[in-house]
C-alpha cells in the first residue's frame, strides 16, 4: 500500500530539526534509516502529517571512545557496528548482534537509534544495551537528558523519549579487566526477528565476576534485563553451577507469549539455554583476553 | 529437387531425448525477462480485487455495494447475482461458488469483485463493501465433521468420500503388534508467482484468458460453465507460471477476472497478493493417521489397519481422488495379505485442501514409515532389512488386488541408499556456523549436537487413475524454411517449471531427426493436454508428440516414396534427409517439402484404468508406479530443538531421463520440499483462521536449509510407455519427509508423530492447541 500524504524536511542542522519537530509534535516522526517506519506507514499503521529525516545532519554517526564511554551517534548503522574494528575488538556482544540483525538490505540503513526509538521488544539493540548498562542521550527543546536504557525502554513501541525529542547518542561504558560477550539469537530463517535472543556481557577479575550483564529478546512486551539473575553472577566465581543458575533466574524473568515463533514454554527454555552457553562463551572470551595480556 | 547418391552417415541429431537440452525457457529466467502472467499488461486495461470473507464461518445478511460504487475509478463491483451462468465451479464436485451468497465457508471466501482504473483504488473500493455477516461457530475438527449430530455445512452431508480396502482376513493376528497416531500439518505449495491474469473481452462476445494455470481445459469447461458461453467463446492461452505443485489444478481468479472484463468491456487484470495468495488456492489436506501393524517375529508383514482422516476444508476440490491415494498406497510398497483401511476425506471450516505435489501419497507414507521403524524397534531388526524383507516386487499384488506390472525396484533403491557413503562424523574446525543447528544466529558452537541417520521409501501412480479417460493432444509440423527442415510443436500442456517444454522439443528432435523445433504456446485452439500433475506430462504428453511425430514421418516417407519411386518402408529419415534403404538415394527434406508443410495432430491414451470398488477398494486403478527411497542425515542440538539436516542421499526410478538435468531438477526440489515438510512447512489454523499467511510466517527451505544431495538415478524402462519414461516429479516429495523424521527420532530418542516437527516438539515441550 501507499502512505497517506506527508509533508517531508530535511535539515542539516539539529537545532532546525528539532525546531521542525517542536512546531506539531504530536504530529511529526523522525525518519533515520526508515526500516521501521517506512512499513508502518505503508500499512498505514502510523500516518503522520511531517517527517523529519536527520539523516543529513552532520555528526550523528559519530562512533569513538572517550570519557569513559564508547559514544555511538544515532545514524550509526546496523552495518557500519558490524564492520568497525574498535568495536570488534573491545565490544564483543555489539559486534556479535549487529550482523544478526535482519539482512544486508536492512542493514546498510537501519540505524542504533532508530531501532532503540522504535522500542519493538523484538529488536536487538535494546537486548544489547541492557546487558552493557548504556545510556541513551537525547536533545530536547529545554537540553539534553542522559536516560539509563532500562529507564528508556517502558513497554511494547514505547520509550521514555518525549515527542519533542530525537535521540543524538547512545553511551556504552568502556569494559574493564578482561572482558567477553555474545549475542545469541534465535531465528526460524536467516533475517528474521528472533524468537528469543539474549544477548550477555562478563567482566572478570581473576576469575571472579566483577560485572555480569544479560539482556533479553522477545520474551516480553520490552527488552528485560534479568536483575536477579546479573545480581546472582556479581562477586561469584565462574562456574557451571553459577552459570545454571543464573539462567534459570533468567528464564523466571522472561515473559514470553506463544505466537507463530512458539510456545511459550519452549521461549523460556531458550532463554534458559542460551544464558548458560553465552556466560560460557563470554568466559572463556575473557580467559584468552586474560591470557593474552 | 536433385537427388544425390553419396551416403554420409548422419550423426545423431542435437538436443534429443537423453541429452540435457537446455530448456527453452531458462535463459530468459535466470535473465529475469521471463514474461510471468502478473507481467500481463494490455492497453486500457482495469485492474480487478476481490472481496473475501474476513470470518470462517457466516450467514450473509445483506450485501450493499452503494458506497463501493461511489469510489473513484471504480467501473464495476460485482456479487454472485452477476454470475452470468453457473454460480458453482468445482473440479470433481461441483460445489464452490463463485461468489458466495448465502454461507460462508471458509475464512477468505469470495463474497464480491471489483474493478477499478487503479489497484489501489480497486482495493479501497472493496474496503466499502458493506457485508452484513451473522458469524457462526466454525466446524473445525474433522472426525468432530463426520459425527451424526455435527453440523451440515453441505447439503451433501460433510463426508466428501470414504474409501476402504478389504483385502484378506480382518481377523488374523500376528506375533507382534504396533500401533501409532501420526498427524501431517496442512502445507502450503508456496509456489512464487501469485495468482494472475488478464482478460480480455472479445468482439465475438467472447473472451480471451490469459492466465498461470496448470490444465487449460478443465479451465476453459468452468469458466464456460459459469460465463454462460458456449466452449468455443472461451479461448485460454497460458500465460508464464510462477510454480504450481498442484495449487493451479482449481480455479482461482479465472472466473472473476472473466466476469470483470465481460461486464465492463475492457481488459481486466487480476494479481492475488502474497497474504490474499494464501487465501486464493488450495492446500496440502491435513491427515490424522491410525494405524495398526501385524508382523511375525521374523518381521514379515502380517497385516495392517489403517484409518485416515483428511481434511478437506469447505469445499471437496480434488478430495475424492487425495482420498482414494491415501487408501491405495496406505501400505506403502510392501506385499501385505491382509489389509484393512478405512479413509476419509471430509469438510470443514478450514481453508480447502485439494491437489498438491504427491497427492495422498505423502500423508500415508509418512504414517507408513513411521511404523515400519517403530516395528523394526520392537522386533530388534535394521530398519532398511525389514524393508527389504517385506519390499514388493514386479509382480506383487498391491491391497486393491492390482498387480504390480512395470520395474518395482523397491529392494534394489533401498540397498542403493543404504550403501552410498556416509559423510564424515563432525565438523572440521574452525568451525562454519552455517554447518550447524541454527546457522549463523550464534546458537551453538557444538554443545548438545546429536547425529542421527533415517531411511524411508515411498510411491505413488503416475497420470489419472480410476478410470478418467486420461489423454493428451499434440500438434506437430514439418516445413522448410531457408532450405533447413523446421518443426513447431503445439500442445496445450502448461509448462509450471517442471520442464515439460524442452521435453516435447527434445522428443520432436529424435523422431523427426531435426534439430530446429519450436514449441507454439500452450493454449485451448488445440486439444487437451490434461493437467501438468500426477507426474504424467512426460509420458503422456510426451507419447503424444511422439505419436504425431511418427504420423509425419509416414507421411513425409509417402511422400518420398511418390517423389522417388518406391515404397515408404523403403525409406528412413537421417539426420534432415530422406534416405533410401534400397538404392541409397537420398534427398533433403528441405527439398522434398518445398513450399508444402506437414501437419499431424495425435491423442496418446495409457491403458484403462477401473474404479476401487467402494466397499473393497479393489480394482486395477493405476497404469503405472513411481519408487523412491531417500537416506537423511541430521545433526540435532538435543538442548534447542533446532536441526540441520547434513545430506540428504536419494535413489529413484524414472524409467528413462528424456533430460537428465531436469530430472536431478525434480529430485532436488522435491526432496527440498519433503524437507520442508519435516521441518518447517504449515499452514498454521487455528479455529479456521490462518494464522502465517506470508513468507515472513510460512517458511520454506532455503539453500541455507538445503544439504548437499547424493542422487542415484536408475533407468529401468517401463514397457508400457514412451521410451520407457516414468514420472519424476513427485516421488522425491514423497519419502523425503519420513526420512528426515526417522533421522530425528535416531538421533534424540522421541516419537515425533506429527510432521513438522517443530523445535519444541524435538524437546518435548510441545503446547497443545486449545481449540
Ligand atoms: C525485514 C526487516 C527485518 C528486520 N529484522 C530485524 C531484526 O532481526 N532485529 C532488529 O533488531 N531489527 C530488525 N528490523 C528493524 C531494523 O533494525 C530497523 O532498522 C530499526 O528497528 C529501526 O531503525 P531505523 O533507523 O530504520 O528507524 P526508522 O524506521 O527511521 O524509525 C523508527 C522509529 O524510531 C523513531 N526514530 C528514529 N530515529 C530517531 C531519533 N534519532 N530520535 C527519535 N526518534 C527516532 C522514528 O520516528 C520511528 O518512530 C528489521 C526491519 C526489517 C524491515
Amino acid at each position: 500500500m501507499f502512505p497517506s500524504r506527508f509533508d517531508y524536511s530535511a535539515p542539516d542542522s539539529l537545532d532546525e530539526a528539532l525546531a521542525t519537530l517542536g512546531q506539531r509534535a504530536d504530529e511529526t516522526k523522525v525518519l533515520a534509516g526508515g526500516q521501521s517506519l517506512i512499513p508502518l506507514l505503508k500499512l498505514r499503521f502510523a500516518a503522520p502529517a511531517t517527517l523529519v529525516d536527520i539523516n543529513r545532519i552532520p555528526g550523528l554517526d559519530v562512533l569513538e571512545e572517550s570519557n569513559g564511554h564508547l559514544r555511538i551517534g544515532t545514524l550509526a548503522r546496523h552495518n557500519q557496528l558490524a564492520a568497525d574494528s574498535l568495536v570488534g575488538r573491545r565490544y564483543p556482544t555489539i559486534a556479535s548482534a549487529a550482523p544478526q540483525i535482519a539482512d544486508p538490505l536492512v542493514r546498510n540503513l537501519g540505524t542504533i537509534g532508530g531501532s532503540l526509538a522504535h522500542g519493538d521488544p523484538a529488536g536487538d539493540w535494546g537486548s544489547v544495551m541492557l546487558a552493557l548498562n548504556a545510556e541513551v542521550v537525547v536533545r530536547g527543546p529545554t537540553g539534553e537528558r542522559r536516560i539509563p536504557i532500562d529507564d528508556f525502554l517502558v513497554d511494547i513501541f514505547t520509550t521514555s523519549l518525549n515527542e519533542d525529542e530525537i535521540v543524538t547518542e547512545v553511551l556504552v561504558p568502556q569494559p574493564e579487566g578482561s572482558f567477553g560477550g555474545a549475542y545469541l539469537k534465535l531465528e526460524r530463517k536467516v533475517g528474521d526477528f528472533a524468537t528469543v535472543g539474549v544477548a550477555v556481557h562478563l567482566e572478570l577479575d581473576g576469575d571472579t565476576i566483577a560485572r555480569a550483564g544479560l539482556g533479553l529478546t522477545a520474551v516480553g512486551s520490552r527488552n528485560i534485563k534479568p536483575t536477579n539473575a546479573e545480581n546472582a553472577l556479581g562477586g561469584n566465581k565462574c562456574s557451571d553451577e553459577l552459570f545454571a543458575e543464573a539462567a534459570r533466574l533468567a528464564a523466571e524473568a522472561a515473559d514470553p507469549v506463544s505466537d507463530v515463533r512458539g510456545p511459550a514454554t519452549y521461549k523460556r527454555a531458550v532463554v534458559e539455554a542460551y544464558v548458560k552457553r553465552g556466560l560460557a562463551e563470554a568466559r572463556d572470551q575473557a580467559r584468552a583476553r586474560a591470557g593474552r595480556t | 529437387m536433385t537427388p544425390t547418391k553419396e551416403r554420409t552417415i548422419a550423426p545423431p541429431v542435437r538436443g534429443g531425448v537423453g541429452t540435457s537440452a537446455r530448456r527453452q525457457d531458462s535463459v530468459p529466467k535466470v535473465k529475469g525477462e521471463f514474461a510471468y502472467s502478473s507481467d500481463l499488461w494490455a492497453e486500457g486495461m482495469l485492474w480487478g480485487a476481490t472481496v473475501r470473507s474476513p470470518h470462517p464461518r457466516a450467514a450473509i445478511r445483506s450485501l450493499d455495494i452503494t458506497d463501493a460504487l461511489t469510489v473513484s475509478g471504480v467501473h464495476a463491483v460485482l456479487t454472485h447475482e452477476d454470475v452470468p451462468g453457473r454460480k458453482l465451479f468445482g473440479m470433481e464436485i461441483v460445489d464452490q461458488p463463485v461468489l458466495a451468497w448465502d454461507e460462508i465457508r471458509y475464512e477468505g471466501e469470495p463474497v464480491a469483485l471489483v474493478a477499478a482504473d487503479h489497484p489501489e483504488n480497486a482495493r479501497r473500493a472493496a474496503d466499502r463493501l458493506r457485508v452484513d455477516y451473522e458469524e457462526l461457530p466454525p466446524l473445525v475438527d474433522p472426525e468432530r465433521a463426520v459425527e451424526p449430530d455435527a453440523p451440515q455445512l453441505h447439503a451433501s452431508g460433510n463426508l466428501i468420500r470414504h474409501a476402504r480396502i478389504r483385502c484378506g482376513d480382518p481377523a488374523v493376528t500376528a506375533d507382534v503388534v504396533i500401533e501409532g497416531t501420526y498427524e501431517t500439518a496442512m502445507q502450503d505449495q508456496a509456489f512464487l508467482g501469485p495468482e494472475s491474469g488478464l482478460a480480455v473481452p472479445a468482439e465475438d462476445g467472447g473472451i480471451d484468458l490469459y492466465v498461470a494455470t496448470q490444465w487449460l481445459h478443465v479451465d476453459l469447461e468452468q469458466l464456460a460453465a459459469s460465463l454462460g458461453l458456449p466452449q468455443d467463446k472461451v479461448r485460454i492461452t497460458l500465460a508464464g507460471v510462477g510454480g504450481a505443485f498442484g495449487a493451479r489444478e482449481d480455479l482461482s481468479m479465472q472466473i472473476h477476472c472473466c466476469m470483470l472484463a465481460l461486464y465492463t468491456g475492457r481488459p481486466v487484470k487480476m494479481m492475488y497478493s502474497r497474504e490474499e495468495s494464501f487465501f486464493g488456492h488450495v492446500h496440502r489436506h491435513p491427515a490424522r493417521m491410525h494405524y495398526e501393524h501385524g508382523a511375525t517375529r521374523e518381521g514379515e508383514l502380517v497385516y495392517v489397519k489403517a484409518r485416515i482422516v483428511l481434511d478437506g476444508g469447505a469445499y471437496a476440490s480434488s478430495s475424492t481422488a487425495v482420498c482414494a491415494n491415501a487408501t491405495a498406497f496406505a501400505c506403502g510398497p510392501y506385499e501385505v495379505p491382509n489389509v484393512q483401511v478405512d479413509a476419509l476425506a471430509v469438510y470443514t471450516n478450514n481453508p480447502p485442501c485439494g491437489a498438491m505435489r504427491g497427492f495422498g501419497a505423502v500423508q500415508a507414507c509418512f504414517a507408513y514409515e513411521s511404523q515400519m521403524d517403530k516395528l523394526a524397534d520392537a522386533l530388534g531388526m535394521d530398519p532398511v532389512e525389514l524393508r527389504m524383507k517385506n519390499a514388493m516386487s514386479t509382480g506383487s499384488a498391491m491391497p486393491t488386488g492390482q498387480i504390480v506390472e512395470g520395474p518395482a525396484p523397491v529392494a534394489e533403491l533401498l540397498r542403493r541408499v543404504k550403501e552410498m557413503s556416509l559423510p564424515p562424523a563432525g565438523h572440521d574446525a574452525p568451525l562454519d556456523l552455517r554447518s550447524l543447528p541454527g546457522g549463523v544466529s550464534n546458537t551453538t558452537h557444538g554443545e548438545g549436537i546429536r547425529r542421527g541417520v533415517g531411511y524411508a521409501i515411498g510411491f505413488k501412480n503416475i497420470a489419472f487413475s480410476e478410470g478418467s479417460d486420461d489423454f493428451a493432444t499434440a500438434r506437430v509440423r514439418l516445413f522448410a524454411a531457408g532450405g533447413e527442415p523446421q518443426v513447431e510443436v503445439h500442445s496445450a500442456a502448461a509448462e509450471v517449471g517442471q520442464g515439460v517444454g524442452v521435453v516435447q522439443i527434445q522428443v520432436a528432435r529424435t523422431e523427426l531427426g531435426v534439430e530446429r523445433v519450436t514449441l507454439l504456446p500452450a493454449d485451448t485452439t488445440v486439444g487437451s493436454a490434461g493437467s501438468s500433475s500426477a507426474s504424467r506430462q512426460t509420458w503422456m504428453t510426451g507419447g503424444a508428440v511422439k505419436s504425431a511425430c511418427e504420423a509425419v514421418r509416414a507421411r513425409l516417407l509417402e511422400r518420398a516414396a511418390g517423389e522417388l519411386g518406391g515404397s515408404p518402408s523403403d525409406f528412413s529419415m537421417e539426420g534432415g534427409k530422406i534416405v533410401s534403404q534400397t538404392n541409397g538415394i537420398e534427398v533433403s527434406i528441405a527439398d522434398l517439402l518445398g513450399r508444402d508443410s506437414i501437419e499431424e495432430t495425435r491423442e496418446y491414451r495409457h491403458r484403462k484404468t477401473y474404479p476401487m470398488d467402494p466397499e473393497t477398494g479393489q480394482g486395477d486403478a493405476h497404469v503405472a508406479f513411481a519408487f523412491a527411497a531417500h537416506r537423511a542425515i541430521v545433526d540435532v542440538d538435543t538442548e534447542l530443538g533446532l536441526v540441520r539436516v547434513v545430506e540428504l542421499a536419494t535413489a529413484q526410478d524414472v524409467g528413462k531421463a528424456i533430460n537428465p538435468l531436469s530430472v536431478e531438477g525434480q529430485i532436488e526440489g522435491g526432496s527440498a520440499q519433503g524437507l520442508g515438510l519435516a521441518l518447517m512447512e504449515e499452514i498454521q489454523v487455528s479455529n479456521g483462521r490462518i494464522r502465517n499467511p506470508s513468507f515472513t510466517d510460512y517458511l520454506i527451505p532455503t539453500v541455507l536449509d538445503m544439504p548437499p544431495m547424493k542422487i542415484d538415478v536408475l533407468e529401468l524402462g517401463d514397457p508400457e510407455a514412451p521410451y520407457g519414461v516414468k514420472g519424476v516429479g513427485e516421488a522425491p516429495t514423497i519419502s523425503s519427509t519420513p526420512a528426515v523424521i526417522a533421522a530425528l527420532r535416531d538421533a534424540t530418542g522421541r516419537a515425533l508423530e506429527r510432521a513438522p516437527v517443530r523445535p519444541e516438539d524435538v524437546v518435548g515441550l510441545t503446547e497443545r492447541e486449545v481449540r
